[in-house]
């Protein structure tokens, strides 16, 4: 997939976001896309034509797990591509993320290398597919 | 029996000699006199007395636990407090950090200000292009190009650096948010506590937050030292072997 990646990022903090965001510009993605929940990121994931999703986990109203899910159950978007990046950190999370079918993971606080690492690692593990 | 009369039984006997003990001086007589009456009156009221303290402890063993008054004074608050503690540091070290960050970039920018600068002077000091050849300009344009290519990755990366270190806000503000919801929980309780010693007894119980564990699937925020129950996996290998172990 090339730098056209159409990505959106979740996180109910907006400074989260902008952080994100410049992270991934700096990788050469520019075509990104902000949510503040999971209520509101899955009706433009449904409508929209992302490649890729960028989600918190602690958020009030949908949390990032039950926003992995509904892409996950979704016919249209299960197959899309979600990194996790949050601060939730326990064991059982990060099994139960990976068992609703998380593409990676990433704890905060982040580098900015890390993040572009998994975010390479997740698409070469798609293209391999 | 009508209520005086009842009195009247009750009671006489012991005003006679009150009165009696009185009449005559009798210091000793009286005393006893005035114990026999209050052992009656306790007698008569206990009763209620007990009705009322039962009453009482009832409504305040009631408060405890639908208000989980234990486990906020032993557990909830002195962890709020770790927690702020905590967001201090945080919110510490992040302007500590992006301060070291200016106080490194300031002095670089400053520095090829003024060598720019310089050489701007030096330029315009040679009105003929000939007479600049005889001087060191290219050499010293070119060493000052040189130096500025790595200065401004330098720049660049602490800007990066900067960038980074502003990620204290989510975690911060994550943190802080659980201990407003305890505030919350805090006041309802106290408001509850205001109408019980006013009398109220029929304090309705407020169910303010599910006594139950802290549910991981919803997410719990951030890992905060000595405060969050299990342990935090910390190391990017190790979630991405349990990526691996235990999904697709």
């Amino acid at each position: 997939m090339s730098n056209a990646m159409k990505i959106l990022v979740v996180d109910d903090f907006s400074t989260m976001r902008r952080i994100v965001k410049n992270c991934l510009q700096e990788i050469g993605y520019t075509d990104i896309t902000e949510a503040d929940d999971g209520n509101t990121a899955l009706p433009m994931l449904q409508a929209g034509s992302f490649d890729f999703l960028i989600t918190d986990w602690n958020m009030p109203g949908m949390p990032g797990l039950d926003l992995l899910k509904a892409v996950r159950a979704d016919a249209r978007l299960g197959k899309m591509p979600v990194l996790m990046l949050t601060a939730e950190a326990k064991r059982e999370q990060i099994i139960e993320a990976a068992q609703a079918g998380v593409s990676g993971y990433v704890i905060k606080p982040f580098t900015a290398a890390t993040l572009k690492e998994k975010i390479d690692k997740i698409l070469a593990t798609k293209a391999a597919a | 029996m009508s209520k005086s009369d009842l009195l009247n039984a009750r009671y006489r006997a012991h005003v006679a000699a009150l009165q009696g003990a009185l009449d005559a001086g009798d210091d000793v007589a009286f005393h006893h006199a005035f114990e026999q009456l209050r052992e009656g009156m306790n007698v008569e009221f206990m009763p209620e007395l007990r009705r009322i303290t039962a009453s009482a402890q009832e409504a305040l063993r009631k408060f405890r636990e639908e208000t989980r008054l234990d486990d906020l004074a032993a557990n909830e608050v002195p962890d709020a407090r770790k927690r702020l503690a905590h967001v201090v540091k945080l919110t510490d070290e992040a302007a500590h950090r992006t301060l070291d960050l200016v106080e490194q970039s300031g002095p670089i920018v400053t520095q090829a200000a003024r060598d720019a600068a310089e050489l701007l002077e030096a330029w315009s000091a040679y009105p003929h292009r000939e007479r600049v050849g005889d001087s060191l300009w290219p050499e010293r344009a070119h060493s000052y190009l040189e130096r500025a290519v790595k200065e401004t990755e330098q720049v660049r990366n602490n800007l990066n650096e900067m960038l980074m270190a502003q990620g204290f806000q989510d975690l911060t503000g994550q943190i802080i948010r659980g201990v407003i919801s305890l505030v919350g929980e805090l006041e309802t309780m106290l408001g509850q506590l205001v109408r019980l010693s006013n009398g109220d007894e029929t304090v309705r119980a407020l169910r303010v937050l599910p006594a139950t564990a802290p549910d991981l699937s919803r997410g719990v925020g951030p890992t905060v030292p000595g405060v969050n129950g299990a342990p935090a996996v910390s190391d990017q290998d190790d979630i991405d072997a349990l990526l691996k172990s235990f999904g697709g």
